[in-house]
């Protein structure tokens, strides 16, 4: 991550939205990455514990409270960057929503986003069909093992997003890129299956 | 964010629910998805002489999707291939006063009728 200072007192900055330092509200642009928001490298291999820290940190001295007598500027600038951080934090909270928020800026050329492997959108059709009959007549065994075996291939889609990150991190290869944006689509028909279920 | 009536009219009462078998003649089959939300649309159209003669559809998706494609399938009945090819998402969207968020569910229902179209052609090429 590049090195930014206090726009006030000139102390390297971990966030980009506030300096603890001299504790002053910055002024960044707008186009400030979730990821420089909250002062942690541009990585899918985001520790979550850090995370929640940070936004912990922030949001109580980025609060529009703290700025209500401080000028409109300041009170504009607090409303925006909680609003940031807000965003931020909900979007790579969750692997899915940070992988498809990174995966984007690692593309070196646009990706196919309706990309899926070979046959996978007959397969989806013919299963949201069987849980028509399933759900509305199938035993409670039944029901429980296919949302198990939905549950485990989709688990199995995420467990290999760590991997494939760490690969194009290193070197944004735009096949293994493309296959990302595979995986995070087929991600998506598998997690409104799942939704058909009641208590997932 | 309230559908419009005419979707909860097509959402409540979907027009051509159901489906063709993929084999049989005169049928063109466009299976399509829309992976911003997951949501699987089939259309099927029955074709004699240039002309579709029947549509049939199934989706598994959001009511405005639901919507786009029993709508698309009343639009085809009557039009001859071209006609129907010609149809475009932006007057799904109009008929049923669309919201922006849902705009790809028109763009699924265009694609599926142009899928079940050239479906339809290269079988009986």
């Amino acid at each position: 991550m590049s090195s930014f200072s206090c726009e006030q007192c000139e102390a390297a900055l971990q966030s980009r939205l506030f300096c603890f330092t001299c504790n002053t509200l910055q002024h960044p642009p707008h186009t400030l990455s979730y990821f420089e928001a909250v002062g942690l490298p541009a990585s899918f291999a985001l520790d979550l514990k850090e995370l929640e820290a940070q936004f912990q940190r922030l949001v109580v001295e980025l609060h529009p409270d703290f700025y209500a007598a401080a000028g409109r500027r300041e009170q504009h600038q607090s409303e925006l960057s909680s609003s940031l951080l807000n965003r931020a934090v909900e979007a790579l909270r969750n692997p899915v929503s940070r992988a498809a928020y990174l995966l984007p800026q690692l593309a070196t050329r646009p990706l196919d986003e309706r990309s899926l492997p070979p046959g996978f959108l007959e397969e989806m059709f013919l299963l949201q069909e069987s849980l028509d009959d399933l759900l509305e007549s199938g035993s409670e065994a039944e029901q429980t093992q296919t949302q198990q075996d939905l549950q485990a291939r989709h688990a199995a889609l995420l467990a290999e997003l760590p991997q494939q990150f760490a690969a194009v991190e290193a070197q944004p290869d735009p096949e293994a890129l493309q296959h990302i944006q595979t995986t995070l689509n087929a991600e998506r028909y598998l997690r409104r299956l799942l939704e058909r279920f009641p208590h997932s | 964010m309230a559908y419009s009536e005419k979707v909860v009219d097509h959402y409540q009462d979907p027009r051509n629910v159901g489906s063709f078998g993929k084999e049989e003649e005169g049928v063109g089959t466009g299976l399509v998805g829309a992976p911003e939300c997951g949501d699987v649309m089939k259309l099927q159209i029955k074709v004699e002489n240039d002309r579709i003669v029947d549509a049939k559809f199934k989706t598994f998706g959001c009511g405005s999707a639901i919507a786009s494609s029993s709508l698309a399938t009343e639009w085809v009945k009557g039009r001859t291939l071209d006609e129907a090819m010609a149809i475009k998402n932006t007057e799904i969207v109009e008929e049923l006063s669309l919201p922006p968020v849902k705009i790809h569910c028109s763009v699924l229902a265009e694609d599926a009728i142009k899928a079940a179209i050239k479906d339809y052609q290269s079988r009986t090429a």
